[in-house]
């Protein structure tokens, strides 16, 4: 499990936690995002894996505001944290569309190599 | 969606005058900003319901700025209206990137057709020179197999023809062809050059034989024995030569193909000092040239 997994699963608890002692907090749509986030690759794509780690830290941000009795600015971290993960969401599909796209086209290339008599090729 | 944007950007403008009495927060100036990069660029075309969530959200923020230009949920309303333009950019990447992995996948599968329908017709010709080559080859089977069968026809002409000839006159297989040897006696008179009323029978049978082998050259070659002048059996025999080739060509034999000679005393078969060495000698022989050999 890597350290920004761990640190968000802390985060996803302490936000739990924080629930039972303080006002209730929804983060629920935060973790789901950074879950998804997390799923689609974004640790691995570099811009996204930089807004997954806003998004924690945003997550972060709203569990202590939250616990500091201040729902409200909490709750608009949150915002801030789904924002960012929804991003790296975003952001890891198009690199995986890009990858996918530029492997298609790696493929013709290929094909037209290998047949150049082909019309869609070099005649 | 275009009185939506008019909308927006009337909601914008007025956000901008009203917020010039407060110092604008740094993340609302960037959500403007990234808004606006959105709304230029090609994300507006490509993913509209993407980019009016932006703008409302930009909406959102700039209506707090309205209302509390220095409260801390401007900046955060601001900031999450910049993730929402840039993630309609996103998006929007995304589609082209689908679009180009899309235009990839129609480029391989009509490269693969054309191979197909190169592979195809590669195939046919290939198929037509087959054929081509077997109809050929099957051709000159026939023709060949056609030349066997006329080679052998004309053999058995020719066995027919020598055994027509061998039964009215002496018949040999020599080098230069097949020799028919006629006796004088059996021709002329002595001395003379006119063919006998009798030996047209015979003439004829041998015409016959001969017209069996139109293609072939014949030499019709007259001797004598040595009574008399050498110079007189010459002329003599020349004539007697010309007599009966005369008589060959009369009967349908190709004249370009017929030449005759009188050979006189020169060439006897006999002793000379006996009468019937001279009467041998006396003769005509008609030599048919062997058949050229042609190329199948």
């Amino acid at each position: 499990m890597s350290l920004r997994s761990s640190l968000g699963i802390a985060l996803i608890c302490a936000a739990t936690s924080a629930c039972a002692t303080t006002q209730a907090l929804h983060v629920e749509s935060s973790v789901a995002a950074i879950r998804s986030a997390e799923e689609h690759g974004a640790t691995t794509v570099p811009q996204a894996s930089l807004h997954l780690l806003f998004a924690k830290e945003a997550l972060a941000q709203a569990t202590a505001l939250n616990t500091a009795g201040d729902k409200e600015r909490a709750e608009s971290w949150l915002l801030r944290a789904e924002a960012d993960a929804e991003l790296a969401v975003a952001l890891s599909r198009a690199a995986s569309e890009r990858a996918d796209a530029e492997a298609a086209v790696m493929r013709v290339r290929e094909l037209r190599a290998e047949n150049p008599y082909a019309s869609g090729g070099a005649k | 969606m275009i009185a939506r944007a008019v909308a927006g950007s009337a909601m914008l403008s007025l956000a901008l005058m009203s917020g010039c009495a407060a110092t604008i927060p740094t993340e609302l100036a960037k959500a403007r900003a990234a808004y606006a990069a959105a709304a230029a660029s090609q994300t507006a075309a490509l993913v509209p319901a993407e980019l009016y969530k932006a703008q409302l959200a930009l909406q959102r923020a700039e209506t707090e700025f309205e209302d509390h230009p220095r409260g801390y949920h401007v900046r955060d309303l601001s900031y999450v209206a910049e993730r929402r333009a840039e993630l309609a950019d996103a998006l929007a990447a995304g589609s082209v990137e689908r679009t180009a992995e899309g235009a990839a996948n129609v480029a391989y599968q009509s490269t693969q057709d054309d191979i197909m329908r190169d592979t195809r017709q590669r195939l046919g010709a290939s198929e037509t020179d087959l054929a081509v080559s077997r109809a050929t080859e099957a051709a000159t089977a026939a023709r060949l197999s056609s030349a066997d069968a006329a080679r052998a026809a004309a053999d058995v002409r020719t066995s027919d023809a020598q055994l027509a000839l061998a039964r009215v006159a002496a018949v040999k297989e020599e080098s230069r062809g097949l020799v028919v040897t006629l006796a004088a006696a059996s021709l002329f008179d002595v001395g003379g050059v006119v063919l006998l009323t009798d030996s047209r029978g015979l003439l004829t049978s041998v015409a016959d034989s001969l017209l069996e082998r139109r293609d072939r050259e014949v030499l019709v070659e007259a001797h004598t024995d040595s009574s008399g002048t050498d110079a007189d059996n010459v002329v003599l025999s020349q004539r007697r030569a010309d007599a009966v080739r005369t008589f060959l060509v009369g009967r349908g034999y190709e004249v370009s193909r017929i030449r005759s000679v009188g050979l006189g005393e020169s060439h006897p078969i006999a002793d000379n000092g006996t009468a019937e060495g001279r009467a041998s000698n006396r003769r005509v022989e008609i030599i048919v040239a062997p058949a050229r050999q042609t190329e199948p």
